[in-house]
C-alpha cells in the first residue's frame, strides 16, 4: 500500500464544481480516497493551482504517420536533443519528438492522458508499440473508419447495424478507443488521386456520400454505446470558404446522447474559413461558434495555429498533397488498403503571412466566441497547428486581451479587416481553462466515469500542481507568469506517484491503454460473417487471423466493455 | 501439428499465409512459402550453446558467462558499435537502443548497406507511398526499377502485382502493365510488358529526362539518354500519365549505383510530379524481413532510422560517418555487438580487417561468416520459428510473427535484456 | 595570442576525437577545455601538448595552430566566429561547421563535411577535400549560406550540395555531383567533374574543365566569355523547374 497526501492545494476541479478551494487530496494505491493514514508521504502544494492531470483530446504522438514524420525529418530531430539522465531516456525532436520526448514534455506540463487522433486499423500494432514507449501518460487511439470499404458497402445497403458490427469488430481487434472519420470518403477517393468536394459529393465506386457516412457512423456509434462520440475531421480542410461545409456537416447531427456530445468536430480552426480563394480569405469563426453554442450535441477543439516551424500530418492525404503543391517542400503520403491514408509535410507559419495570421486568429476566436468552454477544447492538433509545448502561450492568449493585442500588433497588417479577434473582449478564467484542458476533455471523451478529469474519491490520482497562486496573479496583465506557470509543474502526479518535478521526470512509469470492446449478438459477430471474411481474405494483404492486435501490446490493459443495441 | 497463417521471417514481403507442419521440435513441411522462405523454416544446423574463442579453439560456455562477457566488453569500450538488427524482432531492437544509449555507443542496422540511400532521399523530399494492398487492388501500372523480385522477393509478383487479383481490375493479369528498368535483362524483365535497358550509372539521367518529359519539356532531351531512346522515354512517360494508378518498386540497382540517394530522390520527385496528373506511389523493396522494423524502432526511440551515435549522450545522426561500414572502414570503433546479421559476408575487405582487430560478440542461431571474427557467439531462438515478436513489412505494416515450435533457446530479447540489466547494475553509482 | 596544440600519441589512436571546443574564442579564457574521445570526456591537455604565447582580448587576436596526427580530430572550428585556426597536417570531419567568421587554413587534406552549413568566414584547404565539402545537413533545405571555401587540391563527391549562398572554389577536379540541388551562391571547379549542378534551382556553377555525364535536362543557351575563358552556358535544371546557370568548358552526355 502506498499513500500520498497533497496538502493545502488550491483546487480547481470543474467536474465537481470546485473552483479555487484550498484543500488536501488523499491518495492510496493510485486512486483518490477520502483520507489516508499518518504514514502517508506528504506533498506540500502551498496554495498552488492544483487540477486534475491534463487531458489532450486530440494529438498526434504515436503510430505510422507520426513516426514517418520523424523518419523524414532529421533536421527537426536535431533541434530538441537531450541525453539520458537519471530515469529519463535520451530525446530528440521539436515538432515531432521521439516517444520519450513527447511523454516527458507533456508530463512536465502536467498532462497525464493523451488521445492519439488517428490510427489506421491495419497499422494499429505500431501505435500500440509506441504507446508502450510513452510511459508517463495513459493513452487511447481514435481508429480511422473514413474510407473503410466494408462500412461504405453496408451504408450503401442501408444496414446501420452492420456498420455498427464492423466498427465493433474492428475496435476490439485493433484495441481502438474511438471512431474517427477523417475527410470521410475523401481518403478513399484519394487512392485514385481524387477527393470529395463536400458532404454531398459521392465517393467513386462506392456511391455513398460523406453525409451518409457521417450520419450512419454517428448512429452506429450510439448503437454501440461507445464512451466517446464520433470524432470528425470534416471534409475540405484548409480551403477558403469551407465553413459552409463544416456547418453542413454539423447540421447532420441529432442530439442522441444525454451524457455527452453526439459529434466531436476536431481542429475546427482549419474548417472555419471564408472567402472564395486565398485573396479574400477570411475568418468565419462567428457563424461556427454561434452554431456550436446553440447545439449541445456538438463539441469542438480549437486546432490553434501558433507561429513557427512545425510538421503537418493527417490521414487527409489529398489535403496534404494540396499543401505540397503550395509549399513545394517534402511531401509524404501513405495510403492504407481498404481503410484510409495519410500525408505529411513540414510547414512554417509566419506572422508576416496574411493567411497564417488569419489562421492564428481564428483558433483563438473559436475558443472565445463559443459560449461554453465545455464545447471548445484546447488543442493545436499537435503538431499540425503547433507543437503542444505551445499550449501555455495559448492559455495566456485566451486569458489576456492585452497579450492578444500585443501579439496582434506583430501579425500581418491586413489581418484586422479579415477577422473579428480585435473586437473580442472576453478573457477566460482559470476555471474555464481547466475545463478546456482536462474536465471538458474527459467529459467529451466519455472517460470521467473511468476516473479521469476530476479528483473525486475513486478517481485515478492524476494531478497537476502548477507553481501559480491564482489569487495573486492577474492573468490579464501578468501573462508571462501564466505562460511560465503552465509550462512546468511543481509536481505532476500520475497514478499516485510524483512523476515529474520542476521539469525533471523522476520515474520511468508505465501507462495504461484504454480501448473498447462492444459486445454484439452472435449474428453481428464479423469474425464469423462469411461475406466479411471472404472479402477480407481476398483484398487485404494480411490474413484476418494476423490482423488483431494481441494483448501483449498493451502495457496496462484498460478494456472498456459496452453492450451494443443490435 | 500444423500452424496456419505463420509469418515468414525471410524477406520484406513478410508473407503471413504460410502453413508449417511441425513434428516435435522440427519443421517437416512448409506450404505457400517461396524457396527462400521454405529453406529458412526448415532450418540449418544451429549452434547448441554459447561458444568462446580461446586461442585457436572454440570452448563451450554458459549463457551467463557469455552475457557477462558481452556486458563487460561493451562497458569498457570507448566507441562500441551495435550492429545488425534486421534479423530480429522489434522488442529486441528496443533493448538494443536502450543499451546504446546507456553505454554511449553507436547503433546501426543493415539499412546502411541496403536502403540507407532511400532513407536519405526520403529525408530530402518525402515519400509518396502506400501499403501493398493498395497496389494489389488498384494499380494498372507497376514499374520495377533496379529490382528483380523473381530472385529476391519471389512472391511479390504473385501476392501484390503481376499475378495478383485486384478489386478494381476485371482481369488483373491483362489489365495491369509491368515495366522493368534495369541495366540487364533480368528474369523479371522477361515477364514485363516493357523493358527499359539503361547503361550502368545512367538511372539518374533517365529519371531527370522523364521528369522533364512529364512536364512537357521534351525538346531539350538528347536523342538518347544513357542508352535509352527519346522515343522510348516518351512512351514510358505517357504510359505513366495515362495509368489510373501507378506504382514504382525500386531495389539495390537504384540505391547502390552511382549517385545512390540522388537516384532515389530523383525517382521520388518523378513520382511526386506524376501525382499532378494521376495517382502514383513509390516504395523500396526492403530486403531482410524486419529491416524496416529496425528503422521504425530506432526512429521512435532516437529520432533517426539508422546510424545513431550516442557517444556524446545525445543522438547524433550522420550516415557516411555514423554508419557501420564507415566506422569500420575508418577503424573508429573498439568493440562490436552483432545481432541478427552477418556483416562478414557483406562488408568490404577494409571493414573486415578492423573486425579482426577488435573484440566481437555475435547473437545468431547459426554459425556464419562473422563467426570467424567473433570472440563469443550466443545462439538464440529464431524469430518466426521458436520466438515471436513484431516485424514491419516493407510497406510499414506491422505483423506479429508466430512461434511455430518450442525450444530451449533464449530469444534475442531475453539475451539482450539480461545483458542490459548487467550494464545498468554496473553503471549504478 | 598563439595557441599551439600538438597531438599526443594515444593508446587507442584510431578512435576519433571530437573537439568542437577548439575555436579561437574559447582560448581567451584559458586552455581549460574538454574534448571527447569516443564516449570519454578528456581534458585538452590529455590529448594535446598545449602551449600559449602572447595575449589577446578578442577572438580576432587568437590563432590556434594544430599539429601532429590530426586527421581523426573532428569538429574543430565548429561555430567559430572569429580568429584563425591553422592545421599543419590533415584534419578530420566537420571542420568549420556552422562558422560565421574568421579563417581556417588547412595545409594537408580535409575529411568529409568541411565547412558544413557554414554562414561566413573563409576556409582554405591546400590539399584535397573528401565528400560533402561545403554542404548541408541530412534533410535540410539549405547547405552553405555564406563565406568562402577554397580548395587547392581535389574535391570528393557532393561538393557544395544544397549550396544556398557564398562561394566555393576547387582548383583541382571534383567528384560526382558537385552543386547538386544548389539554389544560390557560386561554385567554381577548375578541373573536371561528373554530373554538375544536378537538380539545381538557382545560383551559378562553373566547370572550367570537362563536365562528364551532363544531366540531359539543362537547356543550352550558347557560348559566353567568363574570366578570359569561353564557356558554354546552360539553364536548368528543367526537371526541377530550376532557374540556375551552369557554365562548362566541355561537356559529354552519357548517351
Amino acid at each position: 500500500m502506498t499513500e500520498l497526501l497533497v496538502k493545502n492545494a488550491c483546487v480547481i476541479d470543474p467536474l465537481r464544481g470546485i473552483n479555487g478551494d484550498v484543500m488536501d487530496i488523499a491518495i492510496r494505491d493510485g486512486k483518490i480516497v477520502e483520507e489516508v493514514s499518518d504514514a502517508a508521504e506528504v506533498v506540500d502544494a502551498r496554495g498552488m493551482l492544483t487540477m486534475p492531470g491534463g487531458i489532450d483530446s486530440h494529438t498526434h504522438i504515436c503510430g505510422t504517420k507520426v513516426n514517418f514524420g520523424r523518419y523524414m525529418s532529421p533536421e527537426d530531430m536535431r533541434a530538441g536533443r537531450t541525453p539520458r539522465r537519471g530515469p529519463m531516456h535520451a530525446t530528440s525532436g521539436y515538432s515531432v519528438p521521439t516517444t520519450y520526448g513527447n511523454s516527458y514534455r507533456y508530463s512536465v506540463m502536467g498532462y497525464t492522458t493523451l488521445l492519439e487522433g488517428a490510427m489506421a486499423p491495419l497499422e494499429a500494432r505500431h501505435t500500440h508499440e509506441e504507446f508502450t514507449y510513452t510511459p508517463l501518460q495513459d493513452t487511447m487511439a481514435n481508429t480511422l473508419f473514413d474510407g473503410n470499404w466494408a462500412i461504405m458497402e453496408a451504408i450503401r445497403d442501408g444496414d446501420i447495424k452492420r456498420v455498427a458490427a464492423i466498427i465493433a469488430w474492428t475496435l476490439s481487434a485493433v484495441k481502438g478507443f474511438g471512431v474517427k472519420l477523417t475527410n470521410p470518403g475523401g481518403t478513399e477517393a484519394w487512392q485514385w488521386g481524387k477527393n470529395v468536394s463536400c458532404i454531398r459529393d459521392p465517393v467513386p465506386y462506392f456511391e455513398v456520400t460523406p453525409a451518409e457516412i457521417i450520419r450512419s457512423v454517428v448512429e452506429a456509434n450510439e448503437l454501440l454505446h461507445l464512451p466517446h462520440s464520433v470524432h470528425l475531421h470534416c471534409n475540405n480542410l484548409g480551403t477558403p470558404g469551407n465553413y459552409t461545409c463544416t456547418l453542413g456537416s454539423m447540421g447532420l447531427i441529432p442530439d442522441l446522447n444525454p451524457k455527452r456530445q453526439t459529434l466531436y468536430a476536431t481542429h475546427v480552426q482549419y474548417h472555419a474559413y471564408g472567402g472564395s480563394g486565398w485573396k479574400d480569405f477570411c475568418s468565419k469563426s462567428e457563424p461556427i461558434a454561434n452554431f456550436v453554442s446553440m447545439r449541445p450535441q456538438i463539441v469542438i477543439d480549437m486546432g490553434q495555429v501558433m507561429f513557427g516551424r512545425t510538421t503537418t500530418m493527417t490521414a487527409d492525404g489529398p489535403m496534404e498533397f494540396n499543401l505540397y503543391r503550395l509549399h513545394h517542400d517534402k511531401w509524404s503520403n501513405h495510403d492504407v488498403e481498404l481503410e484510409t491514408g495519410s500525408g505529411i509535410i513540414p510547414v512554417v507559419y509566419r506572422r508576416k503571412n496574411l493567411v497564417n495570421s488569419i489562421m492564428w486568429s481564428i483558433g483563438l476566436e473559436l475558443a472565445l466566441l463559443t459560449k461554453s468552454p465545455w464545447q471548445c477544447l484546447l488543442t493545436t492538433d499537435n503538431p499540425n497547428g503547433a507543437p503542444f509545448v505551445k499550449y501555455p502561450e495559448i492559455i495566456a492568449l485566451l486569458m489576456s486581451k492585452r497579450y492578444r493585442d500585443a501579439e496582434f500588433a506583430t501579425v500581418h497588417p491586413d489581418t484586422g479587416s479579415r477577422v473579428p479577434l480585435p473586437a473580442i473582449e472576453r478573457e477566460l478564467d482559470w476555471n474555464e481553462i481547466a475545463v478546456m484542458t482536462r474536465a471538458g476533455a474527459a467529459r467529451a471523451l466519455g472517460i470521467q466515469d473511468l476516473g479521469k478529469g476530476h479528483l473525486a474519491p475513486g478517481a485515478d490520482a492524476d494531478i497537476a500542481i502548477y507553481p501559480l497562486k491564482i489569487d495573486e496573479v492577474d492573468p490579464s496583465a501578468e501573462y508571462q507568469k501564466v505562460i511560465d506557470g503552465f509550462s512546468q509543474t511543481e509536481y505532476t502526479i500520475k497514478r499516485g506517484r510524483v512523476v515529474a518535478r520542476r521539469g525533471e521526470c523522476l520515474v520511468h512509469g508505465s501507462n495504461a491503454t484504454f480501448w473498447v470492446r462492444p459486445k454484439v449478438p452472435e449474428n453481428y459477430d464479423m469474425s464469423k460473417d462469411p461475406d466479411f471474411i471472404e472479402k477480407f481474405e481476398r483484398y487485404y494483404t494480411v490474413r484476418m487471423s494476423n490482423y488483431p492486435v494481441q494483448e501483449e501490446y498493451l502495457s496496462r490493459n484498460r478494456c472498456i466493455e459496452t453492450e451494443a443495441d443490435l | 501439428m500444423i500452424v496456419k497463417d505463420a509469418v515468414c521471417p525471410f524477406c520484406g514481403c513478410l508473407c503471413d499465409d504460410i502453413e508449417v507442419e511441425v513434428e516435435g521440435d522440427r519443421v517437416v513441411a512448409v506450404t505457400n512459402a517461396c524457396e527462400l522462405g521454405t529453406t529458412k523454416f526448415m532450418g540449418e544446423k544451429r549452434l547448441k550453446n554459447p561458444i568462446q574463442r580461446v586461442g585457436d579453439e572454440w570452448k563451450d560456455i554458459t549463457y551467463d558467462e557469455a552475457i557477462r562477457y558481452a556486458a563487460d566488453m561493451l562497458l569498457s569500450a570507448e566507441r562500441p558499435l551495435l550492429y545488425g538488427w534486421s534479423g530480429t524482432h522489434g522488442e529486441a531492437q528496443c533493448v538494443g537502443v536502450h543499451m546504446a544509449e546507456l553505454i554511449h555507443g553507436v547503433i546501426d542496422n543493415t539499412s546502411s548497406v541496403c536502403h540507407g540511400p532511400s532513407i536519405l532521399a526520403i529525408q530530402e523530399v518525402g515519400h509518396p507511398g502506400c501499403t501493398l494492398g493498395v497496389v494489389k487492388n488498384r494499380a494498372d501500372l507497376v514499374i520495377y526499377w533496379g529490382s528483380n523480385p523473381i530472385d529476391a522477393h519471389p512472391r511479390h509478383l504473385s501476392r501484390y502485382t503481376r499475378y495478383a487479383e485486384g478489386f478494381f481490375l476485371d482481369n488483373a493479369f491483362r489489365d495491369r502493365k509491368v515495366i522493368v528498368v534495369d541495366v540487364r535483362k533480368t528474369e523479371t524483365a522477361n515477364i514485363a510488358d516493357e523493358f527499359v535497358q539503361v547503361r550502368p550509372g545512367g538511372d539518374y539521367a533517365i529519371l531527370s529526362a522523364l521528369r522533364a518529359i512529364v512536364q512537357g519539356k521534351t525538346e531539350t532531351i538528347p536523342r538518347t539518354v544513357a542508352g535509352v531512346t527519346r522515343e522510348q522515354l516518351i512512351r514510358v512517360a505517357n504510359l505513366c500519365k495515362s495509368a489510373k494508378f501507378g506504382a514504382v518498386y525500386f531495389g539495390l540497382g537504384l540505391t547502390m549505383t552511382p549517385g545512390k540517394y540522388k537516384n532515389i530522390r530523383n525517382a521520388i520527385e518523378l513520382v511526386s510530379e506524376l501525382n499532378r496528373h494521376t495517382k502514383f506511389t513509390i516504395s523500396a523493396m526492403r530486403g531482410h524481413y524486419n529491416v524496416y522494423g529496425s528503422n521504425e524502432v530506432n526512429t521512435w526511440m532516437t529520432g533517426y532510422p539508422f546510424g545513431i551515435d550516442f557517444s556524446r549522450g545525445i543522438a547524433f545522426y550522420n550516415p557516411g560517418e555514423t554508419t557501420a561500414v564507415d566506422i569500420l572502414a575508418r577503424k573508429e570503433c573498439d568493440a562490436a555487438l552483432i545481432v541478427g546479421s552477418d556483416p562478414a559476408a557483406h562488408f568490404p575487405r577494409r571493414c573486415l580487417e578492423h573486425l579482426a582487430e577488435i573484440p566481437i560478440v555475435q547473437l545468431d542461431p547459426y554459425p556464419n561468416a562473422t563467426t570467424a571474427f567473433c570472440n563469443v557467439q550466443i545462439p538464440v531462438a529464431v524469430t518466426g520459428i521458436d520466438a515471436e515478436g513484431t516485424a514491419y513489412r516493407m510497406d510499414g505494416v506491422p505483423i506479429r510473427t508466430r512461434r511455430v515450435l518450442w525450444s530451449d533457446y533464449l530469444s534475442d530479447e531475453e539475451v539482450l535484456s539480461r545483458m542490459y540489466a548487467l550494464m545498468q547494475e554496473a553503471q549504478q553509482p | 595570442m598563439k595557441v599551439t596544440l600538438a597531438m599526443k600519441p594515444a593508446a587507442k589512436g584510431f578512435i576519433p576525437i571530437e573537439a568542437e571546443s577548439i575555436v579561437p574564442k574559447n582560448f581567451l579564457s584559458g586552455t581549460d577545455l574538454l574534448v571527447w574521445r569516443g564516449n570519454r570526456e578528456l581534458r585538452l591537455d590529455e590529448v594535446f601538448s598545449v602551449s600559449v604565447e602572447g595575449e589577446a582580448d578578442r577572438a580576432e587576436g587568437v590563432e590556434v595552430v594544430l599539429s601532429g596526427e590530426t586527421f581523426r580530430l573532428k569538429r574543430v572550428g565548429e561555430y567559430m566566429d572569429g580568429g584563425k585556426i591553422t592545421v599543419l597536417g590533415d584534419i578530420g570531419m566537420h571542420c568549420g561547421n556552422f562558422m560565421t567568421a574568421g579563417t581556417i587554413e588547412i595545409h594537408g587534406n580535409a575529411d568529409g563535411w568541411l565547412g558544413r552549413e557554414m554562414a561566413g568566414g573563409a576556409i582554405v584547404c591546400r590539399g584535397d577535400v573528401a565528400d560533402y565539402c561545403a554542404s548541408g545537413y541530412r534533410g535540410g533545405r539549405k547547405g552553405m549560406k555564406g563565406g568562402t571555401v577554397e580548395v587547392f587540391g581535389r574535391a570528393g563527391d557532393f561538393l557544395a550540395e544544397n549550396l544556398a549562398d557564398g562561394t566555393v572554389i576547387v582548383h583541382g577536379d571534383a567528384g560526382d555531383m558537385p552543386g547538386a540541388e544548389m539554389r544560390g551562391g557560386t561554385l567554381i571547379v577548375h578541373g573536371d567533374c561528373s554530373r554538375p549542378a544536378a537538380n539545381m534551382k538557382g545560383g551559378s556553377c562553373y566547370v572550367y574543365g570537362t563536365a562528364r555525364e551532363m544531366i540531359p535536362t539543362f537547356k543550352k543557351i550558347g557560348p559566353v566569355q567568363h574570366d578570359g575563358r569561353t564557356l558554354i552556358q546552360f539553364a536548368g535544371d528543367l526537371a526541377n523547374r530550376g532557374k540556375g546557370n551552369l557554365f562548362v568548358k566541355n561537356y559529354e552526355y552519357l548517351d
